[in-house]
């Protein structure tokens, strides 16, 4: 039996190599050249924590920062709001509507089209003077003056927002509809039974036994967010135009490398990027199983 | 809500004169309440439904027109500047290269990330060796290093090792997964019982047989929930290509897409809009005939750990 | 089970039919091409043609948009994977380029450049040198600039068609808005968009955006484009159409709706400030029913925008063809004159020019001869001013006035807000 285990390390073996050679040595690499003033080309200079230092002076990256908080943010709320509230319709005994699998495949569409593609479409169809949405609402009534949706921070960020809910909240939707239909059908009956209203056998059984769901939805969806890139990058200019809000974390990290080739700063930039991940995500976990004893363990 | 109807229910039944009749009147008003809030429930959706696609009906009507018609307003119906449009797309990429080119990548991904994932999670879970544990954790932590951090370091690499504008370094690293290995894990710890490999063993079976003839299948399942979504991962991948593919013919659909905004395509909107949904339009016809699995699979993904 | 085989197979059976189908496919990128050339724009397209028939090989012209186009070469040309034997640099990079030590030196024999030098116009040869002196690329145009405009819309409101008087007409910035306001009563519209007169905004002494001393200069010319852009606006001298844009085009042949104040108005757009290029690479492009219509002219101040370089790629393995691309684009006699005379681009190259400026006429310009105003024009370039930032600080500014513009900011904030991002993408230069 000792013979055969030696066997483990020829299974994982392949996978090893390969995640030193293109996950471990970059992460690695990374961390060095953020504490030199690598330029992409010629030598890399030692310089110490000056990267680091400017990091956290840099108003630019705090705008980010914000910005993909905000952006992230307002998108989170509407589409787990919307998720839930889809379940909540489905899974209502009383009701009973038909058709849940044609609603979930028509909801999550849009989470299967390449985010460039949806970059491009929506950057045209959201124009100023002459996209598709401003014409049919002059059309419809809803507004007399074009909005420039993409030219007014406000409005560019809420744009990239419900872009970020349209795509997503199909997704969630399912994915909440997974847990509602594995909590067992005996809850609802007594609840039923102790003529408990739908808001109030939301609130109490419904949510509580989310609890991991939406743990999984929120630090997924953090996770991406806080990656945010594709739509800001191909929405506008590609710098974060409005007045730098639609300038994102990973946009910026993007620019200052490839645009700017400030290599050694853009290392910085990730690693700041990764412990403001760490943080958020540790915060999410924290607070969700502050009050949490009865399912210890489960993720 | 139902409480009170009950109260209602109670105070009618003690008036006797009028108890059948009110009774059914009751029910009729409510059967046609009830109908009333499903058909606002239905329209809802059925709006939230039309939400979902009407960008894409968009594109689709605004490809088939021409520039000056889409620049003087908005239509719901389809023009005849279809061909020109794609002339004018042909004229300066080949959205087609795009297609080929992501979806090499990604099925190569996809079945890289499934056979390995599905190795080294067997290795993980079915013999013991030194530094097991210490390796599973350390695989554990890396997981929640997102791809950014070493991407710097990910570009030094590539141009070191000379595979830069290739799609070795698109492909290669997804051998290594660990969500997928993980996942996997957790799967054929709670499907194969170690008695199996045992006998399997005592027939003479080679340990490799073993996996492939015993495990694989087991495990199968498991790899096409997690094929899912490591080919949709991949298919959307944008920042990688982007930073590491110089050649157009060698783009990716994703990064095609953003070529395609800076190019002389988008002069003309009519072939932009052609552009994005020759993009976007095999998919939705994939998913038309996959829709059923793919909701099954995210729905398993999420509730299984 | 069975239904996630279906789809690898599909997946499968699609990968072999798409790439058979661009096996058949012009662009596969394959080993029998002879020679490549990346370029930004498709102007190359038909020499290359040209030079494919000439010398019986097969050339691969590879397109990059003009943002990406120097973060996608540079990383090519490092590496030396996936490289180019030939690539262009346009004037807003080249000072970039020619000192990154990419191109072949043509100092050098065989090449040896520097005989020619008296065949081109002085700047457009001086642009190629790197800062040893040692030429890395040349070009075959100057590109001096104008304004183009719509002859019988001037007739109708200036009551002449006449290139020289309206270019009287437009002697100043003060006089230009006095022409914009009698557009805009017989309800046309002066410029585009107000980027439009960003070159005039220079003025008549334009300075380079960096100095010797590593120092950030904006000028007070420089700085009067955030007034000038806003009285467009504010006055309604514009159609709003951005630089580029589909509107932006398709406003030059036709009326165009503008969307303001609550109403739609239509209009149609007098005139587009562009250089050389512009007439056979844009006007001609996108106008049909107008053509004949047009005439060009100066404006308040005289300026150049643009231009492309080309030369050798030093690691490239087939120098010598690649060197006799370069040499059909800017020296040779037939295939300039021919170039020249079908597309109206003003050619830098001398022997040429001196052949056939005299009777030069373009039917798309009512048969005004371009030629001898651009050259006189090109007399006026003061060739000092560009620097290796050109192409991010132009970019950093026009979003500067935009902001402006579009009341977000006021100017003084605006003017931070670019000094700010100028010192945060360049931390080297000195800004202030």
């Amino acid at each position: 039996m000792k013979k055969l285990d030696r066997y483990g390390y020829v299974f994982i073996a392949p996978f090893w190599i390969i995640f030193l050679i293109f996950s471990i040595y970059p992460v690695a690499l990374t961390f060095y050249y953020s504490f030199t003033n690598y330029t992409g080309s010629g030598v890399a200079e030692v310089v110490g924590l000056a990267n680091y230092t400017r990091l956290l002076t840099d108003s630019y990256f705090l705008e980010a920062f914000v910005n993909t908080w905000k952006i992230w943010g307002v998108n989170f709320v509407l589409q787990i709001g919307l998720a839930l509230l889809l379940a909540m319709i489905f899974s209502d005994m009383r009701v009973k509507l038909k058709g849940l699998s044609f609603f979930r495949s028509a909801f999550f569409l849009p989470n299967l089209i390449t985010i460039s593609s949806v970059a491009l479409l929506f950057g045209i169809l959201l124009d100023w003077q002459h996209g598709s949405l401003n014409m049919m609402l002059l059309k419809l009534g809803l507004i007399s003056e074009p909005i420039n949706w993409l030219n007014e921070p406000t409005t560019a960020q809420l744009s990239v927002s419900l872009i970020l809910t349209w795509m997503w909240f199909g997704h969630s939707f399912i994915v909440v509809m997974a847990g509602v239909s594995g909590i067992s059908k005996d809850y609802y009956e007594a609840a039923l039974i102790d003529g408990a209203n739908r808001w109030q056998t939301f609130i109490s059984i419904t949510l509580p036994l989310l609890k991991p769901i939406l743990l999984y939805i929120m630090i997924t969806s953090l996770i991406g967010g806080l990656q945010l890139f594709d739509l800001p990058m191909l929405l506008t200019d590609g710098v974060g135009s409005p007045d730098g809000s639609l300038n994102t974390m990973v946009l910026y990290l993007y620019n200052q490398a490839f645009k700017y080739n400030n290599y050694g700063y853009a290392a910085a930039v990730a690693y700041g990027l990764f412990v403001i991940t760490l943080l958020f995500s540790a915060i999410v976990f924290k607070g969700m199983f502050k009050n949490e004893r009865r399912k210890p363990g489960q993720v | 809500m139902i409480g009170k109807q009950e109260q209602n229910m109670k105070l009618h039944s003690t008036n006797r004169t009028e108890n059948g009749n009110a009774f059914a009147m009751q029910e009729n008003a409510r059967k046609k309440k009830r109908r009333l809030v499903k058909g606002m429930i239905y329209t809802l959706l059925i709006a939230m439904a039309v939400v979902c696609f009407i960008p894409f009906f968009m594109m689709i009507i605004n490809a088939t027109r021409s520039n000056e018609a889409i620049l003087a307003g908005f239509s719901l119906m389809p023009g005849a500047a279809l061909a020109e449009n794609y002339a004018v797309l042909k004229d300066y990429v080949n959205i087609w290269s795009g297609f080929k080119n992501s979806l090499i990548v990604s099925v190569l991904v996809t079945v890289l990330s499934g056979y390995f994932s599905a190795m080294t999670a067997y290795g993980f879970a079915y013999y013991e060796f030194k530094g097991k544990n210490v390796l599973f954790i350390f695989m554990l932590v890396m997981m929640m290093v997102p791809g950014q951090l070493g991407l710097i370091g990910f570009y030094e690499l590539s141009k070191t090792l000379g595979i830069l504008d290739s799609f070795i370094p698109l492909i290669i690293p997804s051998i290594a997964s660990p969500f997928v290995v993980f996942f996997l894990r957790q799967y054929i710890q709670t499907t194969l019982h170690p008695s199996l490999i045992e006998a399997a063993r005592i027939d003479g079976a080679g340990e490799f047989k073993i996996f492939h003839i015993v495990a694989v299948p087991i495990m199968l399942p498991a790899i096409a929930t997690m094929s899912i979504f490591t080919f949709i991962g991949s298919w959307n991948n944008y920042l990688m290509p982007l930073v590491l593919l110089f050649s157009p013919e060698k783009y990716t659909l994703p990064v095609l897409m953003g070529f395609l905004k800076g190019s002389q395509v988008a002069e003309n909107l009519g072939s932009l809009y052609l552009g994005i949904a020759i993009s976007v339009v095999p998919i939705m016809i994939a998913f038309l005939f996959l829709s059923k699995y793919i909701v099954n699979s995210i729905s398993a993904g999420s509730v299984k750990e | 089970m069975k239904k996630i085989f279906s789809f690898l197979s599909i997946a499968a059976l699609g990968v072999g039919l798409l790439s058979g189908c661009s096996g058949s496919g012009e662009s596969g990128g394959s080993a029998d091409v002879d020679l490549r050339v990346w370029s930004f724009t498709d102007e190359l397209k038909e020499p290359i043609t040209t030079f494919e028939e000439k010398n019986g090989v097969k050339v691969e012209l590879t397109i990059v948009p003009i943002a990406d186009y120097p973060a996608k070469l540079k990383p090519a040309l490092e590496s030396g994977v996936g490289a180019p034997d030939v690539f262009t640099g346009e004037i807003a990079f080249l000072k970039q380029w020619v000192d990154a030590g990419y191109w072949e030196n043509l100092s050098e024999s065989p090449y040896n450049a520097d005989e020619i030098a008296d065949n081109y116009v002085p700047y457009v040869f001086d642009l190629g040198k790197d800062q040893d002196g040692n030429v890395r690329a040349l070009s075959w145009q100057t590109t001096p600039g104008g304004l183009y405009y719509k002859r019988s819309i001037a007739k109708e409101v200036l009551g002449t068609d006449d290139p020289d008087q309206i270019g009287e007409m437009l002697g100043s910035m003060d006089q230009v808005f006095d022409v914009a306001e009698k557009m805009k009563q017989k309800g046309y519209r002066m410029f585009p968009d107000e980027g439009s007169i960003r070159w005039f905004a220079q003025g008549a002494n334009p300075q380079p955006w960096v100095n010797e001393n590593n120092e950030l200069m904006l000028t007070e010319e420089k700085m009067s484009f955030f007034d000038h852009a806003k009285t467009l606006r504010e006055n309604s001298y514009t159609a709003l159409a951005p630089e580029w844009s589909p509107s932006w085009l398709e406003a030059m042949d036709k009326p165009i709706t503008v969307k303001e104040g609550g109403k739609e108005t239509e209009t149609q757009v007098f005139s587009y400030v562009l250089p050389t290029w512009g007439l056979h690479s844009v006007l001609k492009e996108n106008v049909k029913e107008t053509a004949g219509d047009w005439a060009v002219t100066s404006g308040p101040s005289p300026y150049f925008w643009g231009g492309t370089w080309l030369g050798v790629y030093n690691k490239s393995d087939n120098k010598e063809l690649a060197y006799d691309f370069v040499k059909m684009m800017t020296q040779d006699d037939e295939f300039l004159t021919d170039w020249a005379k079908e597309t109206g681009d003003v050619l830098a190259y001398n022997p040429v020019t001196d052949a056939i400026k005299e009777d030069f006429s373009d039917e798309f310009l009512g048969g005004q001869n371009n030629y001898e105003f651009f050259l006189e024009q090109a007399e006026q370039i003061k060739p000092g001013i560009v620097t290796k930032y050109d192409q991010q600080l132009d970019t950093l500014y026009g979003t500067a006035v935009q902001q402006y513009v579009d009341g977000k900011m006021s100017k003084k904030e605006a003017i931070e807000d670019f000094y700010k991002k100028v010192q945060n993408a360049y931390p080297d230069l000195t800004v202030k």
